[in-house]
C-alpha cells in the first residue's frame, strides 16, 4: 500500500492504517516540535497534540499537499499559540542589519558537527541561540534549511509569500551564525 | 577582493538568501568567484553552512515509552 491507500484506509476507520501513518511521522514530529521548543517533555506534548488533531480532523485532509506538509502546519500552528504568550522575550530581528555581518571571523569554527550529541557545552550554545530567535523566524530556518523542505512548501505551512520566507531565512541564517560566531568566541 | 565588482558585504548577503538553491545566475558565478578568491568570505559561507548543519544533528532519541505513550492517547495501542 501506498501512503495514499493507507491515508484513505485511516480516513474509513482503519486502526492499523491509522497507526502505520503515526508510525511514519512520529519521530519527524517529535524532533520538529523539539527543535522549535527546545524542551523535550513539551516537544512530547506538542507532538501527542499534533497526531490527536490528525487523527480527528484526517477526514478534511484533501491530499493536495503532502500530509507532512499538513503535519508540520499543525505543529507550527500549537508552537506559536504557546510561544506567541511570551514574544516579549525575544530580540528584534528587524533592526540594524550590518550587525549581522561582522567582518570577524577569529572564532573557533572548526568543530565538527558529527559530535554534537556528545557536547554539551555545544548543545547549550545551540539552544540559546535559537531561543533568542523569534519564533516565526524560527520556524521558516527549521523548516527550510533544518528539515529540508523548499521554499515553497515552507510558505504554505507559514502562510508566507515566497520573498517573506526567504527575507526571513536570511534573517534567521545571519542571526544564528552571529550568536554562535560570538559563543564560540569565548 | 572586488574584481567582479561584488563587495564582500554582498557576496555575504547573497549567500544567506540563496545557499541550497540554484546558483547559475551571472550574478551568483560572480559570487563563486569571489567566494574562490577572498577567504572572509568563504568563512562566512562555511560558517553558515555549518551553523546548519549543527541544526540538522541535534535531535532527541525517540524512545518506545514515548511511542506507547502516545498510541494509548490516540487508542491505538496493539
Ligand atoms: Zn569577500
Amino acid at each position: 500500500m501506498n501512503e495514499e491507500e493507507i491515508i484513505e484506509s485511516a480516513k474509513t476507520g482503519d486502526r492499523k492504517a491509522m497507526a502505520l501513518l503515526v508510525k511514519s511521522y512520529e519521530k519527524t514530529i517529535y524532533n520538529f516540535a523539539f527543535k522549535i521548543c527546545r524542551n523535550p517533555e513539551r516537544a512530547e506534548n506538542i507532538m501527542q497534540e499534533t497526531f490527536l488533531s490528525m487523527v480527528k480532523s484526517l477526514n478534511q485532509f484533501d491530499g493536495k499537499s503532502k500530509l507532512s506538509t499538513w503535519l508540520y502546519r499543525i505543529v507550527a500552528n500549537h508552537c506559536l499559540m504557546e510561544v506567541r504568550k511570551n514574544k516579549h522575550q525575544f530580540v528584534s530581528t528587524d533592526d540594524n542589519e550590518d550587525g549581522f555581518y561582522e567582518n570577524n571571523f577569529a572564532s573557533d569554527w572548526n568543530l565538527e558537527p558529527q559530535n554534537i550529541l556528545e557536547n554539551n557545552e555545544l548543545k547549550k550554545i545551540l539552544d540559546d541561540a535559537i531561543t533568542k530567535l523569534s519564533p516565526d523566524y524560527r520556524i521558516v530556518f527549521l523548516l527550510r534549511d533544518v528539515q529540508g523542505l523548499s521554499t515553497e512548501e515552507t510558505g504554505e505551512i507559514t502562510e508566507l509569500s515566497v520573498p517573506a520566507v526567504k527575507s526571513r531565512l536570511h534573517r534567521a541564517r545571519a542571526f544564528l551564525r552571529k550568536e554562535l560566531n560570538e559563543a564560540f568566541k569565548r | 577582493m572586488n574584481e567582479n565588482n561584488v563587495t564582500c558585504k554582498e557576496v555575504m548577503s547573497h549567500i544567506c538568501d540563496s545557499l541550497g538553491e540554484e546558483l547559475d545566475s551571472p550574478k551568483c558565478v560572480a559570487i563563486k568567484n569571489h567566494l574562490d578568491e577572498c577567504p572572509d568570505c568563504r568563512q562566512y559561507f562555511n560558517s553558515v553552512e555549518k551553523t546548519i548543519e549543527f541544526y540538522k544533528l541535534y535531535n532527541l532519541e525517540f524512545n518506545p515509552d514515548a511511542h506507547n505513550r502516545l498510541m494509548n492517547i490516540l487508542g491505538l495501542e496493539d
